[in-house]
């Protein structure tokens, strides 16, 4: 077995500036990730901030479909003179699961701080990425559902002989198709938000 | 400004050392270690991926073709309302066999990204890829299955405020046959979220 033997001068200095002219020896990290440190870093502040404006997003639907009540000056002989969300449970459960997201993406918030601050840990990632998913579709599932009440409120279908409400409720209609557009919107939202967890995950 | 000096050992050790002599040789044998471990549990993700692939192709398209082929016709003739009932009588149920049908060609021009990560388990870039279009279409599918449930759910329920009269007392079959293309896509909608899960564990560094 053949040895060769070398001799390094190590400089008895401080640790800091160890750290900064020593880099063979300061690093208690692999240096080759510290790069990619930085970027991962950027990744997790947009996560934050995309999970902000979800939140938004989120919590402008729940609102806007639970004040969306109207109540027509005039009667009737057929149709109700009040229109309002718990009158179809559709919008119903747009709202609670809209409000469900909002609260979910409050408490995530915590977790997308720490990848903030620990840009290399895969762990909370991992957890958001998975959590993110399952919300996601719950959205997309609280949206397409109240989307396809709305489209049924404003044409009707002729073959069942439902007739479209939005002739008289006006305002409900408007204010229920803003809260169905927002929650597509947060939809979007979580679309980016689990890309970029998958792409903050991946080796580099 | 006093100066240590120390002495490192550049050999050959016949056995894997965890001491903090810098090797070369070493630090190949141990990244091809945990090259080829990480290779194994990776590319049995793979297999699942496609394997949850295949399922997930077979209940698409068992769900499209399903609600195609809801058409019933009754056997009287009703005053108020149409004797027959298809699939093109809603046009949220007309969505879901459009959306449901690109969700199958999807999964199937999938297949090759699928097998490419087994053949090749520490490749980053074909799972990036199938995380980034599985997620674009588990929302489509999620809006499919979601709307055709709501149309199917006011079909067995109506709604009295509204004055909207369930159909399904008079069309059993055909409600029947709708509820079960809603039930399979929302099957679906439960296999792309655990591809999505697959992609992103076998995605983070080992």
């Amino acid at each position: 077995m053949k040895n060769e033997s070398t001799i390094i001068d190590v400089p008895a200095e401080s640790r800091s500036a160890m750290k900064g002219s020593a880099p063979l020896i300061g690093e208690a990290r692999d240096h080759t990730t510290s790069g990619s440190s930085g970027y991962k870093r950027g990744l997790s502040i947009f996560d934050f901030l995309l999970r902000l404006a979800a939140i938004i997003a989120a919590s402008v639907a729940a609102g806007t479909m639970f004040t969306s009540d109207e109540t027509l000056p005039f009667f009737t002989q057929f149709l109700q003179f009040q229109a309002g969300y718990d009158d179809l449970p559709t919008f119903q459960f747009f709202v609670i699961a809209m409000s469900m997201i909002s609260g979910y993406l409050v408490l995530s918030l915590p977790f997308s701080v720490v990848t903030i601050v620990r840009p290399l840990a895969t762990a909370p990632r991992l957890l958001l990425l998975v959590l993110d998913t399952a919300v996601m579709a719950f959205n997309m599932a609280a949206a397409s559902s109240a989307a396809a009440i709305a489209y049924l409120a404003h044409n009707g279908n002729q073959n069942t002989n439902w007739l479209p409400i939005c002739q008289q409720f006006e305002d409900f209609c408007q204010k229920t198709s803003g809260a169905v557009v927002s929650s597509f919107v947060s939809v979007v939202f979580f679309v980016i938000l689990v890309v970029l967890s998958g792409v903050a995950l991946k080796r580099h | 400004m006093a100066k240590e000096s120390t002495t490192i050992d550049i050999g050959e050790p016949s056995t894997v050392t965890k001491s903090t002599n810098h090797d070369v040789v070493d630090e190949k044998k141990k990244s091809f270690v945990t090259a080829a471990a990480g290779g194994g549990y990776k590319r049995g993700l793979a297999i699942l991926d496609f394997l949850l692939r295949l399922a997930a192709i077979g209940i698409t398209i068992g769900a499209s073709s399903v609600m195609f082929t809801a058409e019933e016709t009754l056997p009287f003739f009703t005053q108020f309302l149409q004797f027959q009932a298809g699939y093109d009588d809603f046009p949220t149920f007309q969505f879901f066999v459009i959306a449901i049908a690109i969700v199958a060609s999807y999964l199937v021009l999938s297949l090759p990204f699928s097998i490419v990560t087994i053949v090749r388990p520490l490749a980053v870039a074909p799972r990036l890829i199938l995380l980034i279009s599985d997620t674009v279409v588990l929302t489509l599918t999620t809006a499919a299955a979601a709307a055709a449930a709501s149309i199917v759910y006011l079909a067995h329920n109506g709604n009295a405020n509204t004055n909207w009269l369930p159909i399904c007392q008079q069309f059993g079959d055909f409600c029947q046959t709708t509820s079960t293309a809603v039930v399979a896509a929302s099957i679906s909608v439960v296999f792309f979220i655990l591809l999505i899960v697959i992609s992103a564990i076998a995605l983070k560094k080992h």
